[in-house]
């Protein structure tokens, strides 16, 4: 049964394209700055045609996922602001529990793993980690981009601030995605090789069911009415199938997103 | 830098008699004087005395003429070339043992044919390479310096070796090393001026501080580079590190030897550092040291008193930031790593990161493992 279940939209699968297309630029562009003093790092730059250009291709690439930002912002905001679609990446009571009784489950005090939603606590967190940390980017590279103008309003000390904050949130946003990202979308064994779903707009019937049964549920319901076969009620996660596929394990990241029937795209991924 | 002149004349044309002759021969020549000298010790300790080249022409018959201290011939602009040689500062200079015609080899009999000469410095010009026929390395350096550029351009002030050197009365140049900045300063007499006010050049004089660089410390004697490109500019820092990096020389006067690594954590730091590597030269300037403590006539940042170092830096900042006010140069926080005293909100900021980033990447990494644990080895 691998039928397929529309997860994404167009829109927010450009966003997501856009995002790491511009987040790879960056990185490779701003990390050998970080580590200017290493071999590897100065090899980079030259072969990149020099600082100057680096600094060039970082800022203007810096510019535009701004401008991404704050459209993927802005357009979310008023979506969920105008109810047409549910706040389905704001965090709740529920995320936090979740994350306990995952930790349970890990350490087996618990034989299931908790039922997650469209989205699940990891989602979630990486998902505000990763605005957060662009805002802080944003906000830290405009003031190294103006410093005479910034420090017409605050301290000088600003800018030495900022500029070590730029480098040690790249970091930290930059391990992230090579450990926590790279792990959850193409090495846990329920992704290996690549979960395309962020790509494709689609996941299988299958995953869905396992990774996010109670959005599932909400899917199986609304499609009930147009002679859907299946049950009301979804196979909970660990029916028949034995121990077979480990439920919980979540394959796509952060995307934000409603079930949108329409396509009415939400927050889209990062 | 230029190659092809170093076996010619600067003006491209046969070397003067005697120093056209191939550099195999005038080796050869030198080899065989020298091991003949050799093998003749002896002996010709016996006879010293009185030095006789391989022309046998003896000093003396040289200085029948040239000892004659009113010895002089007009030269064409009007001035008086004195042929007077002392034979006093001849003897303590460092070429004593030589003959006359060891360098003047263009003499091989007396009396020689009569020269004549446009100006006194156009003398030192046309003898300079006999210096070549032994300091091979001196001269070579020079070829790559700025003064033989100028030289070879037609400038007719530039220095030759006798114009720092002197020419029959050679003695060490760097004895003593205060010297060497007079030396460089009956040219460059605004800069001697300036270096001498300086906290380095105080030093030398006052002191006779062998710690204080002198103009060849930095700008090298003889591969003399222009101070004016941005290659030298980029190199600025490790130049001044070269010994403000160095704990045994700093120790003694209290000064931080953080200087070079704090300024290459600035944003200016690193620029100059990468573009440093780089082969093209950077469209912009980036501030080195000399840009806020001055070049020649630096002076200790401490007498100068926290105002007038805040009203100086604003002027420095200004100069590549047009409009900068009164906050920006704080954004540089001085040759310190950040502290709580010392700029508190980067001090914070790092120690925010210290902690955060592998707070969370371990934390990350952790469910991972908790994660793989469960589906893999414990299902």
């Amino acid at each position: 049964m691998s039928e397929y279940i529309r997860r994404f939209s167009l829109r927010q699968r450009i966003e997501h394209a856009a995002g790491m297309t511009l987040f790879i630029v960056l990185a490779a562009t701003g990390l050998p700055q970080e580590f200017f003093e290493q071999a590897w790092a100065r090899w980079a730059i030259l072969a990149m045609g020099g600082i100057e250009r680096v600094r060039w291709v970082h800022v203007y690439t810096g510019i535009v996922f701004a401008a991404l930002v704050a459209w993927h912002l802005l357009t979310a905001l008023l979506q969920v602001g105008r109810r047409k679609v549910p706040a389905s990446m704001v965090p709740t009571r529920k995320d936090f529990l979740d994350a306990i009784a995952m930790m349970r489950y890990y350490l087996r005090l618990a034989d299931q793993p908790p039922r997650f939603d469209r989205f699940d606590y990891r989602q979630k967190f990486e998902y505000w980690g990763l605005v957060m940390g662009s805002l802080i980017m944003i906000v830290t590279g405009f003031m190294l981009c103006f410093p005479v103008e910034t420090t017409r309003f605050l301290p000088g000390q600003v800018i030495p601030a900022a500029l070590l904050m730029h480098g040690k949130e790249a970091l930290l946003a930059f391990l992230i995605v090579i450990t926590w990202h790279l792990y959850n979308a193409h090495l846990s064994l329920e992704s290996f090789p690549f979960d395309k779903s962020i790509f494709t707009g689609n996941t299988t019937r299958e995953r869905m069911e396992k990774e996010h049964p109670l959005e599932y549920a909400r899917w199986l319901a609304a499609q009930k009415p147009e002679a859907e076969p299946k049950p009301a009620e979804p196979v909970p996660v660990a029916s028949g199938e034995g121990n077979a596929g480990e439920p919980g394990e979540k394959v796509s990241r952060e995307h934000v997103g409603g079930s949108a029937p329409e396509g009415g795209p939400e927050e889209p991924a990062s | 830098m230029v190659p092809n002149m170093r076996w010619k004349g600067l003006d491209g044309r046969a070397l003067r008699p005697g120093i056209g002759e191939t550099l195999l021969a005038k080796r050869l020549r030198y080899f065989l004087t020298v091991a003949a000298a050799l093998l003749l010790l002896p002996g010709a300790r016996a006879q010293s005395g009185a030095p006789a080249s391989a022309g046998g022409i003896s000093n003396a018959v040289c200085l029948s003429c040239h000892g004659n201290s009113s010895f002089s011939i007009p030269v064409k602009d009007g001035e008086t070339l004195p042929l007077y040689v002392d034979s006093k500062s001849l003897a303590h200079s460092v070429h004593a043992g030589l003959a006359c015609t060891d360098c003047h080899s263009d003499i091989t009999s007396v009396p020689h044919p009569a020269k004549s000469f446009p100006s006194r410095h156009a003398v030192s010009i046309a003898y300079y390479e006999l210096c070549r026929q032994c300091h091979f390395d001196e001269y070579t350096r020079l070829v790559d310096g700025i003064h033989f550029k100028a030289l070879s351009q037609g400038n007719q002030d530039a220095p030759t070796c006798v114009d720092c050197h002197g020419a029959h009365s050679i003695t060490p140049p760097s004895q003593p090393r205060s010297r060497i900045s007079l030396t460089c300063g009956r040219c460059h007499v605004s800069i001697a001026a300036a270096y001498a006010k300086s906290v380095h050049g105080q030093a030398l004089v006052e002191h006779s501080n062998p710690d204080v660089p002198v103009c060849t410390d930095c700008h090298h004697a003889h591969d003399i580079s222009s101070a004016n490109t941005a290659r030298w500019r980029l190199g600025i820092p490790q130049l001044c590190a070269h010994c403000h990096s160095n704990s045994a020389i700093m120790g003694k006067y209290g000064i931080s030897t953080d200087v070079l690594s704090t300024y290459l954590n600035s944003f200016h730091g690193l620029t100059a550092s990468l573009e440093r590597s780089e082969r093209v030269n950077p469209s912009e300037f980036t501030a080195t040291c000399t840009d806020c403590h001055g070049v020649h006539d630096i002076q200790p940042v401490n007498h100068r008193g926290t105002a007038a170092v805040k009203a100086h830096l604003l002027n420095v900042c200004r100069q590549c930031h047009p409009g900068a006010t009164a906050n920006f140069p704080s954004a540089w926080i001085g040759h310190y790593e950040p502290s709580p005293a010392h700029a508190p909100l980067v001090y914070a900021v790092k120690v925010f990161y210290l902690f955060f980033i592998p707070f969370v990447s371990l934390g990350l990494i952790l469910q991972i493992l908790l994660h793989f644990w469960r589906v893999v080895v414990n299902r």
